[in-house]
């Protein structure tokens, strides 16, 4: 199958807001190979190559060499075969949100009602708070773009000297992180100098933050309820994922979906990725086993297909691996439930499911967790 | 002779003495500044000089003698005013405010006043409350005035000389205390002027910047002398003229050191130097600064009588050194 993949003006300063398109190094019908320069950009601070995040063929020029463009509106179109590069962890740190692509496969066509994020939350790399929507660019097939992620967010939470904001940004430094020792517990240079900062740690830290900025957007206005439950610990994630699909397809009110898209949240070294798993129930149990296990090698290497990427209407989150017992979820947007699952004892687990209350009563709540225990 | 150390009155009545040599139309009119030779001492010998015509004594009048001077460079002329106190502006204000700011603006250009408007502000001489304002941000707030503050006799020389050739109404506040010291630079010999609008680094540091008026420029450099000592080097920056500022070696100076305390003796409260502050946080030089911005300012209160309070009142030495101090200990 081949992926349309918009490669898009990236953001290369704190604070780029558009990018001059100097020249094309590539056109139509080239066949590019990942890391090809693709084309050259020039801010008002740099100028810089664009490489080819794939192998792939060029589909189409949208921009033109002089356009100045906005950060994340496509400059090309690629035609790639590789689905492994929806995200990429991997890059540097500074480096731009990888976008997100939709399969132009019908996949995208699924009556999806996402208004906020046309795909599923993922978590890409130095990445806070979305920016609007990127619209599709003039091409035949649907290309969704994910909105186009703004690096490090400016938390004026936190005291700090200007210089420090400025630093800190440069940097990649969350200031949050930082230890004030300037009157009044202002963040000092001094403080950022001091700073020790792990470029895996600060990887971590900004995919988790993305992570939370989702939440905190989503649960404000909304009322939650949790629940806990206990739990024989004889499941694994694939009898989890089906019984818990199985269900939500018993609610059909519970979601405005067509289907039953299980999100997974798999840590890795890069961050939280979440493949969804759609309509798990209805696949045999051995061949969903195969698919989770392979996923989830996957994403801890830093890849998902892009085909899972999207869909998500729940969400599960397995804390025994840090013998965590429990933790409240939060709702990802357009997602009603979102279940934990904990340590509790050798034969045991803790099992925690949070609900939209917009949608469900507590009733509901219990009624669902009840019918997850009893089918496990 | 490069070396003459000079009193800032020297320095200007020197200035003073050469612009009357260069240019018939300058003369001179105020309070005793004939006979007497100026309340501070300042025009001296000049009416023996140059004669009761180029140096006039009025009546105690301030509205009159400055709307004498307005009516005479409306004229031609290029009259210097003294007014003995620069609290005694306030009588004066319709015609410095109303009448030569304006002029220029409400006659499409068809006219000019080249005046200047010499007075001596501050406090220190325990002659309280209405003989001891520092009333720079009145002036400065005037568009249509130009407004210079020199701290030492020769930029005194040089900046009054550019005063008098300038086409626009100048206030020209001189610091009675400064009168009677010889400066730390020689006054040059010559007509040399000194450009209105360029701020003067005194001395450059990398730990701290400071912009002073004035007298406290003068308080400020003893300050930077006693911290280098210790190895905390400071740049001192004389704005010189408040009324247009030169802000750029300022934004230069903070881009280095990261640190700006600005200093004035006038009360904090709308003073002139939060002008400076103002613009600073309104820089792209901004995110530069690694401390707070410190300002040092007059409280706000009138000047008081009693010795000992009337130092309280403004900033002095020992305040200027325990903030910079502070503000380079604390911020780093």
């Amino acid at each position: 199958m081949s992926f349309k993949y918009p490669v898009v003006m990236p953001k290369m300063s704190m604070t780029m807001e558009t990018g001059e398109l100097l020249l094309f190094h590539v056109k139509v019908g080239d066949q590019v190979k990942s890391g090809d320069v693709l084309f050259e950009v020039m801010t008002d601070k740099i100028d810089m190559e664009v490489e080819a995040p794939a192998d792939g063929v060029i589909e189409t020029l949208v921009g033109t060499p002089g356009d100045v463009i906005e950060i994340g509106k496509p400059v090309l179109i690629m035609l790639t075969e590789t689905e492994v590069m929806a995200f990429d962890f991997g890059g540097d740190a500074a480096a731009p949100a990888a976008p997100l692509a939709e399969p132009v496969a019908p996949v995208a066509a699924a009556p999806v009602v996402q208004p906020v994020a046309p795909v599923a939350p993922v978590v890409a790399a130095p990445v806070v708070q979305p920016v609007a929507p990127t619209p599709p660019p003039a091409a035949p097939a649907p290309v969704v773009v994910a909105p186009v992620a703004a690096p490090i967010i400016v938390n004026t939470s936190v005291k700090a000297v200007p210089k420090a904001r400025v630093e800190a940004a440069n940097r990649g430094i969350d200031l949050r992180t930082v230890h004030p020792t300037g009157p009044d517990r202002t963040i000092t240079m001094s403080d950022i100098n001091s700073a020790q900062v792990d470029p895996a740690i600060l990887k971590r830290q900004a995919a988790n933050k993305a992570l939370i900025a989702k939440g905190i957007e989503m649960t404000r206005g909304i009322a939650q309820a949790s629940f806990n439950r206990r739990a024989n610990a004889n499941f694994d994630h694939a009898q989890l994922i089906s019984a818990w699909a199985k269900v939500l397809r018993a609610r059909p009110d519970l979601a405005a979906h067509q289907h039953v898209g299980v999100s997974l949240i798999i840590e890795s070294k890069y961050g939280s990725a979440l493949p969804v798993f759609r309509d798990p129930d209805l696949i045999n149990i051995e061949e969903l086993r195969t698919l989770v296990s392979s996923t989830s090698d996957a994403a801890k290497n830093g890849k998902v297909p892009i085909a899972m990427l999207s869909g998500g209407t729940t969400t599960i989150f397995d804390l025994t691996t840090y013998s965590m017992s429990s933790a409240t979820p939060l709702l990802f947007p357009n997602q009603v439930t979102s279940l934990t699952i904990g340590y509790d004892s050798e034969s045991t687990k803790n099992i925690s499911l949070t609900i939209d209350l917009n949608f469900c009563d507590f009733y509901d709540g219990a009624l669902l967790l009840d019918a997850l225990i009893a089918s496990l | 002779m490069s070396d003459r150390m000079l009193t800032m009155a020297e320095a200007v009545r020197e200035a003073m003495s050469i612009a009357f040599d260069e240019r018939p139309e300058v003369f001179l009119l105020g309070e005793d500044v004939g006979i007497y030779g100026g309340a501070f001492g300042v025009s001296g010998d000049m009416y023996h000089r140059y004669g009761s015509e180029r140096v006039l004594d009025t009546p105690i009048a301030e509205l009159g003698i400055v709307g004498a001077a307005v009516g005479a460079a409306l004229s031609g002329m290029r009259p210097i005013v003294e007014i003995q106190f620069s609290d005694f502006t306030a009588q004066a204000m319709d015609q410095i405010a109303n009448q030569a700011a304006k002029i220029h603006f409400m006659l499409g250009g068809a006219l000019h006043v080249p005046m200047v408007l010499r007075t001596p502000q501050g406090s220190g001489t325990g002659a309280a409350a209405q003989h001891s304002q520092n009333l720079e941000p009145w002036f400065a707030s005037v568009p249509g005035l130009k407004v210079v503050v020199p701290s030492n006799p020769a930029d005194a020389k040089g900046l009054l000389l550019a005063s008098i050739d300038d086409p626009n109404p100048v206030i020209f506040l001189e610091h009675k205390l400064l009168y009677k010291i010889p400066g730390r630079d020689p006054v040059p010999e010559g007509a040399e002027r000194i450009p209105l609008g360029v701020a003067k680094v005194v001395r450059e540091g990398k730990d701290l910047t400071i912009v002073a008026t004035g007298i406290m420029v003068n308080k400020s450099y003893e300050v930077c002398e006693k911290l280098a000592a210790e190895g905390i080097s400071v740049t001192l920056i004389d704005p010189r003229t408040i009324s247009p500022l030169d802000m750029q070696p300022v934004y230069e100076s903070v881009e280095k050191t990261g640190r700006l305390m600005v200093v004035q003796e006038g009360p904090a409260h709308a003073g002139f130097i939060n002008e400076v502050i103002a613009q600073m946080a309104g820089s792209s030089s901004f995110g530069s600064l690694i401390a707070p911005i410190k300002r040092l300012a007059g409280m706000n209160i009138p000047i008081p009588y009693a010795p000992q309070l009337e130092k309280a009142a403004v900033p002095q030495i020992e305040d200027i050194e325990a903030a910079a101090r502070e503000i380079v200990k604390n911020w780093r």
